[in-house]
């Protein structure tokens, strides 16, 4: 920024608005800054981790991520483009099935498969009475990668099914037509013009997946598998060594940071492509029969495997558990879930509409700023920013010592806020830019008070995009594991913690109604946004 | 003086908007801020609002500084009120809703009362804005920023999105509201007509610049550069030579030589009966163009090319040789 901006911001553009949003913004961002630091500070513990465990998890971590983003694309797109662009049977129903494994948190799927690895036994004897054992042992380590991403991609897909859908969608079939009429066979427009097009869809839905592959905890945990975000885990929880952990939640940081960078460029050489069609509805291509049902066939794979199986199999293992019930408190674990997730959801929505309102509504570029800042949250794993919280707090500690912040449950949705802020942010922005632009200038060159401008007019305006975004929190606080496992109070357990204790304690099988819990409560709310053609698209 | 600019400047990025915008407007006065698209006028607009910030540069609005080195006026705080182009009505809200909405606006219940009877809106008070016609929602967005009573109303591209049809109508409705209020009023357009109907001062801008400032019926037989000229309408730009009775001349950097404006219109062709036959100049008729309700046709003479208008009932054909005088 100039120097003349600088003036105009701060003598022109600050009020008592834009001072509070600027304020929050950076204190939301205060965690992730935090650990951003201690990259920079030394450590006694480090040099034996960099020498020890650092490239397991960093070759680990990035093997998955790959692997992961790989074959979620491959799902995500292909089912995208036969349901935004073909028409077969039961196309209605597997439009909204696709999404459902969105319901179903990874560690969760993680234990649904629990045995998985099983399957490969009959090979791996195989191979170690016909080869040898080195031979079998780099065969198993390939498996569990193998399973792994299976699981990961089994659930996580939808992210990319959506965006993709959507951005399918709105292309419109001007271009297709244009095409087809160059003398290009569907395939060939495929490659060449729809998938170019959706690019930067892709990308974003991509990006998503990586990062709830980095935040992962219990299904890597679960296969065995070191990444960074296990690694925290391990070394702070299990050694006690909160230097050493933040160094590598510092080291996570610095490959997102890397990640970011690459997505941003990706996207914006792709920007070009955007936009670009017709509004008209696309022209949908009628399959025949044979590839109806080849069509069929391979939209259920993804259906079968991130949604169906799991839930099945969960569910039968709650049938035979039911006992259990008792002695979880279940009802506790829902009262407490429920809480916080709609704590966190309405605090996070609220949050974010003062922030996008006073950035927005005067214009006020150093708000806009801050408020960047605030968003990274989302693209950081939840055991990174229980590690920024952990270092605040003490830190806080330390000024005033009356007040313990660790292990309150004020912390804790704090935390959430700043993980989930970008949630709310991304759709009150665009919703609030789309409906709410002209009028807020009509509002002040009325000489409205902003605070009446914000109650009468943007709020009503976009009040379907709030509700959005506060279900959306939800689905996501719902889900949520490593920030409740590292920062929850003492006794006080979710039904995510108490999944993961449980199977934890290897009752896998006892494991499974707090999971069916999550699973329901999240289900519902997902389905009701995919009715109204809502989702983390917008 | 009601509004007073003096070098006002702004700039994003490493373009430039505006650059030394000075002009005052007095009270009563309709002043038409002119100029194509990307000149920099609504941007001017919005400056003058408080809904943008110039980089440099004072503004006075009713004796009342609300823009200099250290200050800049909220929108909420000056006395002037803008109807947006695309009239930013509140769409959650009835037509009464928004035209009430304003601050203070209750206060000047009579005032508004008949305004609304005055722009036959009684009828539409509690329809929503989606259900009423453009030129409607116009009429309730000039309504509305009447409402709060201010010293200045600012009009961003009053006409531009209606049709021909429309736009008469819709004209002779704001000629006729801005008499009845007798608000100084301050309006960006890009059509030269409206700034000759409705303006009784135009300010000529390009690319951020003033042009010309005066008024319609004076810049439009005295511009001061070939811009200004060509933007009021059709016309010949010949070297004053051509010329020697016109008065008015203009340097053209064109021509690199003192220049005089021809409109069409004044150019008259001669027969043999006139007594300017002597004196008028020999060309031929290259082209014609039928317009309705008259006929273009480019005359080509010796040293000059040059568009002349005539009724559309004269009978002429490409290829005839006549003879014209300049009629200045």
């Amino acid at each position: 920024m100039e120097i003349k901006h600088v003036k105009n911001e701060l003598l022109f553009k600050t009020n008592s608005w834009t001072f509070i949003a600027i304020l929050i913004g950076l204190i939301i961002f205060l965690p992730i800054s935090e650990v951003f630091i201690q990259l920079f500070n030394p450590s006694e513990s480090w040099p034996h981790l960099k020498k020890t465990v650092f490239s397991t998890y960093l070759i680990n971590t990035i093997v998955l991520t790959i692997g992961t983003g790989l074959l979620s694309t491959l799902i995500g797109v292909f089912c995208a483009w036969v349901i935004a662009c073909c028409e077969f049977p039961l196309k209605k129903f597997f439009e909204w099935a696709l999404i459902l494994p969105l319901a179903i948190p990874t560690y969760v799927s993680a234990y649904a498969y629990f045995d998985i690895l099983e399957l490969s036994n009959p090979i791996l004897i195989w191979v170690r009475e016909n080869i040898n054992l080195e031979a079998m042992q780099s065969l198993n380590s390939f498996f569990v990668y193998f399973f792994t991403i299976l699981v990961l991609s089994s659930v996580l897909y939808p992210y990319i099914y959506l965006l993709a859908r959507a951005s399918f969608l709105k292309q419109g079939n001007q271009l297709i037509e244009a095409g087809l009429s160059l003398g290009h066979n569907i395939n060939e427009i495929f490659w060449k013009i729809a998938l170019p097009m959706a690019r930067p869809a892709v990308f974003a839905g991509l990006s998503l997946v990586i990062m709830e592959t980095l935040n992962d905890y219990g299904a890597v945990k679960h296969f065995g598998i070191p990444t960074f975000t296990s690694g925290i885990f391990r070394t702070w929880l299990g050694m006690g060594d909160m230097s050493g952990a933040l160094k590598l939640a510092a080291y996570l940081m610095l490959l997102i940071l890397i990640l970011l960078l690459i997505e941003k460029k990706a996207r914006s050489r792709a920007r070009y492509h955007e936009n670009s069609g017709s509004n008209k509805p696309f022209k949908k291509i009628i399959l025949s029969r044979k590839k109806s049902i080849v069509t069929i066939a391979l939209c259920s794979i993804p259906f079968l495997f991130g949604f169906l199986i799991p839930v099945f199999r969960l569910s039968l293992w709650a049938f035979i558990s039911q006992d259990v019930i008792r002695n979880i408190s279940l009802l506790s674990l829902v009262k407490n879930s429920l809480f916080l997730s709609v704590a966190v959801s309405l605090l996070t929505v609220v949050l974010a509409l003062l922030l996008v309102f006073s950035a927005k509504y005067f214009q006020s570029k150093l708000t806009s700023f801050t408020n960047r800042f605030a968003i990274l949250g989302y693209s950081v794993p939840g055991a990174v920013i229980a590690m920024g919280i952990l270092l605040l707090s003490a830190q806080i500690n330390k000024i005033y010592v009356d007040i313990i912040l660790t292990g309150s449950l004020l912390i804790l949705i704090f935390a959430f806020i700043t993980r989930f802020f970008a949630v709310a942010w991304q759709p009150i922005d665009s919703g609030m830019e789309k409906n709410c632009k002209n009028i807020n200038d009509a509002s002040r060159s009325l000489g409205i008070p902003a605070i009446f401008s914000l109650i009468k007019v943007n709020i009503p305006l976009i009040k379907n995009t709030l509700i959005t975004a506060s279900i959306l929190v939800f689905i996501d606080s719902m889900k949520e594991l490593p920030l409740t496992l590292i920062l929850r109070p003492f006794n006080f357990n979710t039904l995510s913690t108490a999944t993961f204790d449980l199977s934890s304690q290897a009752q896998i099988v006892e494991s499974s109604i707090p999971a069916l819990c999550i699973i329901m409560i999240v289900a519902i709310p997902l389905i009701s946004l995919n009715l109204k053609g809502k989702n983390k698209l917008q | 003086m009601m509004l007073s600019l003096k070098n006002i400047s702004k700039k994003y990025d490493d373009t430039t908007i505006l650059e030394d915008i000075s002009f005052t407007c007095e009270k009563g006065d309709i002043v038409g801020l002119i100029g194509s698209s990307g000149s920099g006028k609504t941007t001017l607009l919005r400056i003058i609002s408080g809904l943008e910030t110039p980089d440099s540069g004072t503004i006075k609005l009713n004796n009342e500084m609300v823009n200099d080195k250290l200050l800049c006026k909220s929108p909420e705080k000056r006395d002037c009120s803008l109807v947006f182009q695309d009239f930013a009505l509140f769409p959650n809200m009835t037509i009464s809703d928004n035209i009430f909405f304003g601050k203070g606006s209750i206060k000047n219940n009579e005032l508004i009362q008949e305004l609304i009877k005055f722009c036959d809106l009684e009828n539409l008070l509690d329809r929503y804005p989606h259900e009423i016609s453009g030129g409607e929602q116009q009429r309730v967005a000039l309504v509305r920023a009447l409402s709060i009573n201010p010293s200045l109303l600012l009009l961003d591209e009053p006409l531009s999105h209606l049709d021909n049809d429309l736009k008469q109508n819709i004209r002779n409705e704001l000629i006729k509201i801005f008499e009845k209020v007798k608000t100084t009023t301050l309006f960006v357009s890009h059509d030269i007509e409206d700034a000759m109907t409705m303006a009784n001062k135009v300010v000529v801008l390009k690319d951020g610049l003033v042009e010309q400032k005066g008024s319609p019926s004076d810049i439009y037989s005295r511009p001061l550069n070939r811009y200004v000229a060509k933007l009021f309408g059709k016309t010949n730009i010949v070297a004053a030579s051509h010329a020697p009775k016109s008065y008015h001349r203009f340097f053209d950097e064109f021509l690199n030589e003192d220049a005089v404006s021809i409109r069409p219109h004044q150019i008259e062709l001669v027969t043999s009966k006139s007594l300017k036959y002597k004196t008028a100049i020999d060309g031929k008729i290259i082209s014609k163009k039928f317009y309705g309700s008259f006929q273009e046709i480019i005359v080509k003479s010796e040293e000059l090319s040059l568009a002349i208008h005539l009724e559309p009932e004269r009978k002429i054909k490409i290829g005839d040789k006549i003879k014209f005088c300049m009629d200045l």
